[in-house]
């Protein structure tokens, strides 16, 4: 292989290793398990979600809607396992019954977006801009205008969800990593994933090759919705609590991250693992910034799209491979 | 204004396809130029009108050399070709468009009333009734022709190239067109133009030019030819070795009965038989609804009409699960995935027989192994994206990745399509071979060589109808280009 | 006359049924995009229905904006098609909204600035003021009373903007020369997520805290949680403010470690709709600046600060 094509795979992975050198020089606490536990949980919300957004870019799509989504499906679960308290108890039940609401309603989110897109033909960047204001109306509406709160006494019961995990590995982060797992053998290895690919490459041939585009193009929003609800499950236990302002712009770190990772945002191509990269190379600009003194926080943005760019830039070679 | 042509070669690559071409166009003569699919006519207008220059020889306006760097140039100079497909923004209105790019301005404005009147006038000198201010998406096919002559006229056109400008218009749409090139006529233009409708050739031409192969076979005065004269000189040529000898029989078992398969637009009541082990040709002329009956026969459009005693199929899935498989045409758009590897392409269609939970990626390198070595694919590597190959490799993967789905029915499309000739004879041996093997094979060409040499029996489409059956001894270029051209069997079309 | 004419084409449009002369008041807030915002929405709605029944003679038209330009279309659709005898606004950001509200003032309209001045000094009749400078310096006052001996403190900033380095700078100048010291300092955007964000990485950074200037409850709620996630027990409290009712409950309850308040009161806008409204039906004066002072809530006073029902 060239080293244009190697430069291709490693650019990513050569951005977050200079992260990691930049970090661990500027502040020693940088590589401390506490600190490595925290920017690793943190990115799961994001980076589950832009698992999810991978394959709807991938088979040529885009989704706007999902900040909103998290926002509305975590107010929703609140609102549940709030109304279902004096019934069931703080317990477990309760929990799952919370878990399951999420997954259904993400569930049923992604089946909307999907059907407009694919069955009414609309163009996915007018639909999911729209049901990204819907959802973001919504979930106001619910909180009227403020806050919607776990009660208190569930909040213990459902803590750990975030904060605990098993041999010191934080819940969030191992289904981060199951998601990222799952969703890169789908997409390397999976029928589903191919077909994805050939969608987003060119739905005419896909077509013409017996693929059922509108099928594939629905189960990538459908995908897509169900780990929103699996962001949001995690999300909710963090804090409690789901508000007008909860998973703003989500929906483009989620798209930054896959275009970082080496996914075309035109379609066609897809890798996971790349996403896994570029949320964790978003998560920790922030970090870094934050265990930083001497850079004018007003600039923390612009530090973040210079790096965005530049990891782009770093794989630019693919127009040569062909 | 006169245009000439003399002694034009062009060459694509290592492929010539005109030879030493002399044309002279005069002013005040309609000129037709015929002859097959291939034979080198749009070659030979785009030399004209600035889109290729000749590989040798000269274009000369008015007995003087001229080298059109492009369109724009020959335009600038008065020649301007008119395309089959219009050249025209949709959205726009007649006016903008007659002036699109040429707009008439007073200092920094457009001059919108000298537009319209200029446009207006224009318009009226064609005797053409739409308005200015239309919106082209919503008026006629003729009146888009009209517009198109405006707006070449409104660039000083005088030479006018038009390339089968009667393909979308009916009988009695192409009889008005006809009315204003007798007008422009006698204005003074100079017009080339091609159909292949040989009674319009008639009616509307002067002289004429016969190209075959990219050889002029024939100049005449348009009075001393026959319509079938005309055919017979368009045919004509022994390329029978071409093809492989059959050794084969017909089967009898009916693989496929098609009866009254409708494709709104394209396809009207089309009856149809497949036998196991034929090779059935589908001939006649581009736009006469073969792509299109094809493709609602496998569900890639809405259809009515009954397969094999059912509703056609929904979609080509269907299709493909009753054995039938469409290859299409187009294979750089719809056949295969230009930015992926073979083995991705090679699967797709059949992904499902190497698929458990996952894709089995061993046996897919097996496949392809096989494939690469059964269709004498001939990649550089093994991981070559797809859009780097040949086209014959192209077609070859193609034929490959359709095959390994296992239909027992294969449509192929236009198969051999900017092919050289020696991938050309392999493809023609594939077809055989899997007719030898007991498939059945639709073979849509607009190649009538082609149709010839490959076919046990034929049938010709005409203006989305069969318009007839060939077999046997019948199978001949003449009574195809009869057919396909409504020569013969014009009852079936009235 | 043009008054006349004015309250005939109120009438005949918006109640043709009612012969009185109906004034209307244009209420224009920014949307619900954070906690305090909520809670002034609510205030602002809760003010509108009681006024609309005390006083017949008026009519009130509320919107909401949720971006500065979309803010001063209302305005201008509010002069052009309610004929407003008075606009209460309370900018999105005072640059872009000083021209339209003083078109809205030269009309003849009385207008009513809330919280956020304009840009340009006298358009307004009345400048319903917070403290932002007061808000700052009592939250300093009440760290450096709390640790005579100083220590070492973080601090969370809002969304970059006046607002915030008003308070910033109050804070500042109230605990210079105390003994405290501000070790780091970063936007949380009065948001519970950014705030946990941010203090996690500060918890990182900086092995002993003794305390956490939040600036605002939503960001304190964030910071309250990265502390207890971190399992840290030098930090001593945590100081929000804008009273939010569970954290003004948590202070009444006696939680160490939310010992006290500051308010900058949301309800700040149902004063200046009331006072618009006694201004537009009484001789009593109005006109002028009224500044809502920011109050230290501990768990002496919490319960007065208690608004069980409000949403924030």
């Amino acid at each position: 292989m060239s080293a244009k094509l190697d430069l291709r795979v490693l650019g990513p992975i050569l951005a977050l290793v200079a992260l990691i050198v930049v970090g661990a020089l500027l502040n020693s606490n940088f590589l401390s398990a506490g600190n490595i536990t925290n920017v690793l949980s943190r990115s799961a919300f994001i980076g589950i979600i832009a698992v999810g957004m991978t394959f709807v870019i991938t088979s040529g799509g885009l989704d706007l809607s999902v900040g909103s989504m998290a926002a509305f499906i975590a107010g929703l679960m609140i609102l549940v396992m709030n109304g279902l308290l004096p019934t069931l108890g703080p317990g477990v039940a309760l929990v799952l019954v919370g878990m399951l609401a999420a997954l259904l309603a993400g569930t049923i989110a992604g089946f909307v977006n999907g059907f407009l897109i694919t069955t009414m033909r609309i163009e996915a960047f007018i639909v999911t801009l729209g049901t990204m204001g819907i959802y973001r109306s919504l979930v106001t509406w619910l909180a009227d205008g403020g806050t919607l709160s776990l009660d208190f006494g569930m909040r213990t019961v459902i803590r750990p969800i975030y904060y605990d995990g098993i041999l010191g590995i934080s819940w969030p982060i191992i289904v981060f990593a199951l998601v990222a797992t799952l969703g890169e053998v789908i997409m390397r290895r999976a029928a589903f994933g191919r077909h994805a690919a050939a969608v987003g490459s060119n739905d005419q041939v896909a077509r013409y090759s017996s693929v059922n585009v509108n099928r594939v193009r629905m189960l990538t929003y459908v995908f897509l919705g169900i780990l929103v609800g699996v962001a949001t499950i995690m999300y909710v236990p963090r804090l409690g609590s789901a508000s007008s302002s909860t998973g703003v712009l989500w929906e483009l770190e989620a798209i930054a991250a896959v275009i970082i990772g080496g996914t075309m945002l035109k379609g066609g191509f897809g890798r996971v693992w790349g996403t896994v990269i570029g949320v964790l190379i978003l998560s920790l600009i922030d970090n870094i910034l934050n265990l930083t003194d001497g850079v004018s926080p007003y600039l923390n943005g612009a530090i973040q799209g210079v790096i965005i760019i530049l990891a782009v830039i770093l794989q630019r070679e693919r127009k040569a491979d062909g | 204004m006169k245009l000439t042509l003399k002694q034009v070669d062009r060459s694509f690559g290592a492929v010539q396809v005109l030879y030493g071409i002399d044309i002279v166009l005069a002013p005040g003569e309609v000129h037709a130029l015929i002859g097959e699919n291939g034979a080198g006519k749009s070659t030979t207008m785009k030399i004209m009108s600035g889109y290729l220059a000749p590989t040798a020889g000269q274009v000369l306006l008015n007995d003087r050399a001229v080298t059109f760097a492009d369109s724009q140039a020959a335009e600038a100079a008065g020649v301007v070709l008119i395309h089959q497909e219009f050249n025209l923004a949709e959205q726009l209105t007649v006016e903008q468009n007659i002036f699109l790019g040429h707009e008439m301005k007073r200092g920094l404005f457009l001059d919108k009333r000298a537009m319209r009147d200029k446009a207006s006038a224009l318009l009226k000198r064609l005797d053409c009734n739409v308005s200015p201010t239309a919106t082209v998406r919503d008026i006629s096919n003729p009146d888009k022709q009209m517009v198109e002559i405006a707006k070449a006229l409104s660039r000083d056109a005088r030479v006018l190239i038009m390339d089968e400008p009667t393909a979308v218009l009916t009988a009695r749409e192409a009889e008005s067109l006809f009315t204003q090139v007798d007008r422009l006529r006698e204005s003074g233009v100079a017009i080339l133009f091609t159909s292949h409708k040989l009674d319009e050739v008639k009616r509307i031409s002067d002289r004429m030019t016969i190209l075959r192969d990219g050889w002029v076979v024939g100049q005449h005065p348009a009075e001393d030819m026959t319509e079938d004269a005309m055919a017979t000189a368009m045919v004509g040529r022994d390329v029978s070795s071409l093809y492989p000898v059959r050794t084969r029989a017909v089967g009898h078992d009916k693989v496929l009965t098609v009866r009254n398969l409708t494709v709104p637009g394209y396809a009207d009541g089309i009856d149809l038989d497949l036998h196991d082990g034929e090779i059935l040709g589908l001939a006649g002329l581009i736009g006469a609804g073969r792509t299109e009956t094809m493709e609602g026969l496998v569900g890639l459009r809405a259809a009515t009409g009954s397969v094999n005693g059912k509703a056609p199929f929904p979609n080509p899935r269907a299709a493909l699960d009753a054995g039938i498989a469409y290859l299409t045409e187009d294979r750089k758009e719809r056949g295969l995935l230009l930015s992926k590897g073979m083995r991705e392409n090679l699967t797709l269609q059949s992904l499902s027989d190497f698929t458990g939970l996952l894709i089995d990626e061993t046996a897919e390198d097996a496949a392809l192994t096989r494939a690469i070595a059964d269709f004498d694919i001939r990649a550089p590597h093994r991981a070559v994206t797809v859009g780097n190959l040949s086209g014959g490799n192209q077609q070859k993967l193609l034929l490959a990745k359709t095959m390994l789905a296992q239909p027992k029915i294969v449509i192929i499309d236009e198969p051999t399509r900017g092919i050289d000739i020696g991938t050309k004879q392999q493809i023609y041996e594939f077809i055989h071979a899997l007719a030898a093997e007991g498939k059945s094979i639709i073979v849509i060409s607009s190649e009538m060589q082609e149709v010839i040499g490959l076919s046990d029996r034929v049938l010709v489409m005409r203006e989305g109808r069969i318009a007839g059956e060939l077999s046997g001894d019948t199978i001949t270029e003449d009574r195809i280009i009869r057919l396909a051209t409504g020569l013969d069997g014009r009852k079936d079309a009235a | 006359m043009k008054h006349l004419a004015l309250a005939a084409l109120v009438a005949a449009t918006a109640l043709p049924a009612m012969a009185q002369d109906v004034k209307v008041i244009g209420v224009s807030i920014p949307a619900a995009t954070h906690g305090w915002a909520g809670g002034m929405n609510f205030h602002a709605q809760q003010a509108v229905e009681r006024l609309e029944e005390v006083y017949p003679q008026l009519d009130f038209v509320l919107a909401t904006a949720s971006d500065p330009s979309k803010q001063v279309n209302d305005i201008e659709d509010m002069l052009a098609t309610r004929n407003i005898s008075a606009l209460v606004v309370l900018p999105f950001e005072s640059e872009p909204l000083t021209g339209p509200v003083k078109a809205v003032a030269d009309s003849g309209a009385w207008v009513t600035v809330v919280d956020r001045g304009l840009a340009q000094d006298g358009i307004e009749d009345l400048y319903v003021a917070g403290d932002n400078p007061g808000f700052g310096r009592v939250s300093g006052e009440y760290m450096v009373s709390k640790m005579p001996d100083g220590g070492k403190i973080v601090a969370l900033r809002g969304i970059p903007t006046t607002i915030d380095n008003e308070r910033v700078d109050g804070f500042q100048s109230a605990i210079e020369g105390s003994g405290i010291e501000i070790v780091d300092m970063e936007h949380g955007n009065w948001n519970r997520d950014d705030s946990f964000t941010v203090m996690q990485d500060f918890l990182s950074k900086h092995p002993q805290l003794d305390a956490v200037w939040a600036s605002d409850d939503d960001m304190a709620i964030g910071v309250l949680a990265a502390i207890e996630a971190a399992g840290r027990d030098d930090i001593q409290f945590v100081l929000g403010g804008a009273g939010m009712k569970e954290m003004i409950k948590r202070t009444a309850d006696g939680d160490q470690m939310i010992p006290a308040n500051v308010t900058y009161p949301p309800s700040m806008i149902a004063t200046a709709i009331e006072m618009t409204a006694v201004g537009l039906t009484s001789t009593a004066p109005v006109a002028g600046t009224f500044t809502i002072g920011s109050v230290l809530v501990t768990q002496d006073n919490a319960l007065d600060f208690y608004y069980p029902d409000s949403p924030f």
